[in-house]
């Protein structure tokens, strides 16, 4: 067989093949095809053996023509194996028994705090922003730090058994969170930023809004030349902050024996815009934030020189913040341990709840 | 306190037609929160006075009457009324036929269970003034049937301040102390307190009567003066309309009036019979003593009830309430009518002693003018002559002031003025400014000088932040411009007891999901009966919110497990904590501990070993991650009482060498105890104390190195008793010394037939290595020997 011949007939082959394969959709058929061309005895496989017939100086160009030939062959060959196997795959991928990519996830157990600790932790990043240090006091309390160091004497009303919770060794559980602020004084002198936030008591009968155990975030900052224009803006970063909106607020006085002047900070009602309904007691505002200029006698008890020194002091109710924040309507839920309102909520008009809790 | 405005017209003139809710919005900026507005319309129309001249039963209508009424130049109609009390010759409000108010349908001519009915008699309600139900308003005698009831004095609005906002305000618990602020806030001038003069008050007839004061840090001024020719008559009806707007109910002329002056100048008066009182002594009651007030109520009393005493019979209780004896009755024909100023604490602690909160004791508790002692009986004189036509004064006015306060001078540096308020304020504003309020500005230089009037005198105004206070308000908090503090840099060592608490709880929350709850202070006592524990001593409350709610806990855990009793009908398993403050009263420093309580609940018969497993790998995580040391637990005994520490399978907690808590499983006659379904539930728990964690030192571990040459591992399967702990296997081995040995690894624990019953196979993993070789098989038989070697001398058998 001439070069020539040898050429044409490896041509020939080789577009049979490519017809043969274009059509195959059988993993069988295309290894039977794979034999029958490139076998040994195979039509392209079995041309080696014609080698030996060429003249010695022609036997390598015939080699290499058979081989090249094989491998484009082989290609072609492979390419379609591939593609049958991708099709197989995602023909698999699709059917009754492959998996169903909506289907949830699995969960790990998941943990929760209490939602009077998230808006806590929220306070108190906010306050660390501002450069605040975060303080504890203990929650029994003596009448010094409770009381008289606030400037609240022995007569003043907050001091009848009605307010508090005594304790048979002479001790109270504090009504505020208050008594930290001289603390604090104490502890650290002027000038001073701190936030204390924890829990108070006070001998109160329990209903839907009042509980005799809750919290309170105390907040206290003393500097040269603290003025109220000072306690109004910081009151309402605070506030910004917190409802995550700009806060519509009312300023007006307020009485506390610890501050003077006080001032009570109102919140544009948001469920009704200011426009008077049952949560707001229909003033369109909401008492968030007892507020003052700390009392001299108070910083005079923390060891604070008045002549060089004034500052703010704040309270803000951490319960009734997460109340409002969570929409909380019964304050009770809040102490009970019942992990239903957290655990499993029911969803309005009773949507499915695919994720596994708890 | 309700505020009437017609009342407020007397003071102040304001406009007729004032917006008054801006004036409340005003109001509650500047002085005191309001905390309703509602306009009184009653919308009184043709309304005349009407005397009653018979009254006869209507047949089968026992609650009806039937009324004849004189209505006015001698012409009578007869009207049927269900109005309870109807005496003949008194004079009443009357709808004739034609007239109307808001309340009631068309007033005319009908008839009512088979009677002419002509027009009605109003009862108090239908026009505002809240009286038992259906009764008539009864007029002073100086009406005449016909005259017309002018309408403006139905109508009214009121004005509702919290008394909240006003305790440290006592010239705010009267009308006229409004009026002022109200006078400030418009800017329109207050008219003077209408009052009689002194020199008529002190030119009264007759001897003056003699007062006694014992204390006077007790009673402070005590005035009196002794008045005839007030006869039992009702009060002129724009009193009693007044009275009925601001929420007081009409009763007689002369308790009308006494209350008139009280929501007035905001000081209780109180009128005795002075044919029974007819001397003044102030004391202390006998210890023991009991004394029938005024209500009919016999009371007990202290030797530190405050008295009002006539030669040595109580005849009041000081600011509470007069005594039922010497009380005016319609027999009585001359007055002793007082009006005195007591220590504000006395009265408040009375009042509360006896659960006996009366209007005036409210107001003698918040400090009053002593002033208005003397003012209000200038002003009964006043509103009473024109009531009472034969009324006379037959004792020269007695007063009583043995301690007169000295006047308030308040001094104030203008630097500071302007440094609270945040902007620069002058004299000049100021002195008007506060003008209004009563305050007289002295001296204008560098430290200005405020006279303090005497109804702010009285604790509310002593030092400069008080006088700031009032410039503040009065220029007004939303004229402020807010603007961020200045302030000064400074580090503060961080709280470590707090910040461990904030992470203790994130890492149990996230990691080991557990789920935070806040349980009360005090133990519950019933559920701890049903838990079988006896707290022992306690910290306690001496006035518990309940009954068996006293003793403030030890532990965290009768909560904790009083929620898994809550939830377990709800979830299959949940892991619960709380950080909270425990109490130890036997401790001399630290009584008040803060501590971390963990509850795992799981519903599944055998459980609970899977679940302490679980807890104690949990704790074993956090003590590496937050305190960079292992834990490790030792068996201790159950502590006596404690019935959740489980008799066999109670363990201490240690972090480091520290022991930090205690940990165990809740076993089956507890959980039974709990509740009957619990039986089938596992539940460990853990309790540590935060305090003692945080006062541990950091440690910062320094990372491994990556072995230059490569290490051997030899696993090892001890043979123990089951009797033997875990704990001590591995103090055995503790001791073990040897240069090769990098590391002691626990793999497992096996209990089973192939190594037979009562034993229990241990297997540890040891690494070793050497630093600067690669080991040979010579080392290795070294290391084996002498490790079996120090096993055998510890009695383990080694498994192979």
């Amino acid at each position: 067989m001439d070069l020539e011949t040898l050429n044409q007939q490896i041509a020939e082959i080789e577009a049979d093949v490519a017809k043969k394969v274009g059509d195959m959709q059988a993993v069988d058929a295309l290894r039977s095809l794979d034999t029958s061309i490139l076998g040994k005895k195979g039509t392209l496989g079995s041309l080696i053996g014609g080698i030996k017939d060429y003249p010695p100086a022609q036997k390598g160009q015939v080699g290499q023509t058979i081989n090249a030939a094989k491998k484009r062959v082989k290609a072609i060959i492979d390419a379609r194996h591939a593609a049958l196997k991708q099709a197989a795959v995602s023909a698999d991928s699709a059917g009754a028994m492959a998996h169903d990519p909506t289907l949830p996830g699995d969960r790990p157990t998941m943990g929760s705090v209490h939602p009077v600790t998230a808006v806590q932790w929220e306070v108190e990043r906010i306050f660390e922003r501002l450069g605040f240090t975060v303080e504890a006091g203990p929650e029994m309390e003596s009448e010094y730090h409770n009381f008289e160091a606030l400037n609240i004497p022995a007569s003043h009303p907050a001091r009848d058994m009605q307010d508090t919770f005594w304790l048979t060794n002479g001790s109270v559980l504090r009504t505020h969170t208050s008594p930290v602020q001289h603390r604090s004084m104490k502890k650290f002198g002027a000038p001073l930023r701190v936030i204390a936030p924890g829990r108070c008591f006070r001998y109160e009968t329990i209903d839907a809004s009042h509980e005799n155990t809750f919290h309170q975030v105390e907040g206290l900052l003393i500097d040269k030349d603290i003025s109220i224009a000072n306690l109004i803006a910081m009151a309402k970063t605070l506030l910004n902050e917190v409802m995550n909106r700009e806060v519509k607020v009312r300023v007006r006085p307020g009485f506390f024996p610890f501050v003077e002047p006080g001032i009570e900070l109102d919140m544009n009602c948001e469920i009704c815009d200011g426009a008077g309904c049952a949560t707001c007691k229909r003033s369109g505002w909401i008492e968030v934030l007892p507020a003052g200029m700390v009392h001299p006698k108070v910083l005079e008890a923390g060891g604070i020189d008045t002549e060089v020194y004034t500052g703010f002091a704040f309270g803000l109710g951490l319960t009734r913040l997460a109340m409002m924040k969570y929409g909380i309507r019964d304050i009770r839920v809040l102490n009970s341990g019942d992990l239903r309102p957290i655990v499993g909520r029911e969803r309005q008009g009773g949507a499915v709840i695919v994720s596994r809790e708890p | 306190m309700l505020i009437s405005l017609n009342w407020m017209r007397d003071f102040v003139d304001l406009p007729e037609a004032i917006d008054v809710h801006a004036l409340a919005e005003k109001f509650t900026c500047t002085t005191a929160e309001v905390e309703t507005v509602e306009h009184l319309k009653v919308d009184a129309r043709g309304l005349i006075a009407a005397r009653v001249v018979s009254v006869a039963d209507v047949p089968n209508a026992p609650h009806m009457r039937l009324a004849e009424l004189e209505v006015g130049a001698g012409a009578t109609v007869q009207t049927v009324t269900v109005a309870p009390v109807l005496p003949v010759g008194l004079s009443v409000v009357y709808a004739p036929p034609g007239a109307s108010v808001a309340a009631l349908s068309k007033i005319g001519t009908t008839e009512v269970a088979g009677q002419q009915s002509c027009g009605m008699i109003l009862p108090g309600d239908a026009i505002g003034v809240p009286m038992a139900i259906k009764e008539a308003i009864f007029l002073a005698p100086d009406v005449t049937p016909g005259q017309s009831l002018p309408p403006e004095w139905f109508d009214d609005w009121l004005i509702e301040v919290d008394n909240k906002s006003i305790t440290h305000r006592p010239d705010l618990w009267g009308h006229y102390g409004i009026a002022r602020e109200i006078a400030a806030i418009t800017k329109l001038p207050l008219r003077p307190y209408p009052v009689a003069p002194l020199d008529e008050l002190q030119a009264g007839s007759g001897r003056e009567f003699k007062i006694e004061i014992t204390d006077p840090e007790a009673c402070r001024r005590y005035s009196g003066i002794v008045v005839t020719g007030v006869p039992t008559q009702p009060a002129p009806l724009w009193m009693q309309l007044r009275l009925g707007h601001v929420g007081m109910r009409p009763i007689s002329g002369l308790v009308d009036l006494t209350n008139y002056i009280m929501a007035d100048l905001g000081q209780p008066m109180h009128a005795f019979d002075a044919d029974r009182v007819d001397c003044i002594e102030v004391g202390c009651a006998k210890r023991g003593a009991k004394f029938k007030t005024l209500d009919g109520f016999e009371r007990a009393l202290t030797d530190e009830t405050l008295m009002i005493q006539c030669r040595g019979v109580d005849v009041a209780i000081a600011g509470v309430m007069g005594g039922l004896d010497a009380e005016v009755a319609r027999d009585t024909t001359s007055l002793l009518l007082e009006s005195a100023n007591f220590e504000p604490s006395i009265v408040r602690r009375t009042a509360t002693r006896l659960g006996l909160r009366t209007d005036a004791s409210a107001r003698f508790e918040k400090s009053l003018d002593p002033k208005n002692t003397v003012l209000a009986i200038q002003r009964f004189v006043e509103l009473a002559k024109p009531m009472y036509p034969n009324l006379k004064l037959t004792s020269p006015l007695a007063d009583c002031y043995p301690a007169p306060l000295p006047k308030v001078t308040v001094s104030v540096k203008a630097k500071h003025v302007s440094r609270a308020i945040g902007r620069e304020v002058t004299a000049d504003e100021a002195g008007a400014l506060l003008a209004p309020l009563g305050f007289t500005l002295n001296d204008s230089g560098d430290v200005w000088t405020f006279d303090v009037p005497s109804y702010r005198a009285t604790n509310d105004v002593s030092i400069e932040a008080d006088m700031i206070e009032e410039i503040a308000r009065c220029i007004g908090y939303d004229t402020i411009e807010p603007t961020m503090p200045q302030v000064s840099l400074r580090r503060v060592a961080p709280h470590r007891l707090h910040d461990l608490e904030n992470a203790a709880l994130r890492h149990w929350s996230n990691g080991p999901g557990f789920r935070e709850i806040q349980a009360y202070l005090w133990y519950n006592s019933e559920w701890i009966v049903q838990l079988g524990y006896d707290p022992g001593a306690c910290l306690e409350l001496r006035n518990p919110a309940a009954d068996g709610l006293h003793r403030l806990r030890h532990t965290l855990m009768p909560g904790l497990l009083g929620a898994v009793r809550k939830n377990r009908f709800h979830f299959p398993a949940f892991s619960i904590m709380e950080v909270g403050t425990v109490f130890d009263p036997a401790s001399k420093d630290d009584v008040s501990r803060r501590h971390l309580g963990l509850v795992m609940a799981r519903r599944g018969k055998k459980s609970e070993d899977a679940l302490f497993t679980e807890l104690k790998g949990y704790i074993e995580a956090w003590s590496w991650q937050a305190f960079a040391r292992p834990a490790g637990f030792s068996t201790v005994e159950a502590c006596a009482g404690r019935a959740w520490e489980h008799a066999h399978q109670t363990v201490a907690i240690r972090v480091g060498d520290v022991e930090v808590g205690r940990a165990s499983v809740v076993d089956l006659s507890l959980r039974q105890a709990m509740d009957e379904h619990l039986g089938a539930w596992g539940i460990a728990w853990a309790e540590m104390r935060l305090d003692v964690l945080a006062d541990l030192d950091p440690v910062i571990e320094p990372l491994g190195r990556i072995p230059g040459h490569p290490r051997v591992e030899l696993d090892y399967s001890l043979l123990v008793d089951s009797q033997v702990r875990f704990a001590e296997v591995v103090s055995q081995l503790d001791r073990f010394k040897n240069d090769l040995l990098k590391q002691i690894r626990f793999v497992g624990s096996y209990e089973g037939k192939s190594v037979g019953a009562g034993k229990r196979s241990l297997t540890f993993k040891t690494v070793i290595g050497c630093e600067d070789r690669t080991l040979v098989d010579d080392d290795t038989t070294e290391f084996c020997t002498a490790f079996e070697k120090h096993l055998a001398g510890c009695g383990f058998d080694v498994r192979r």
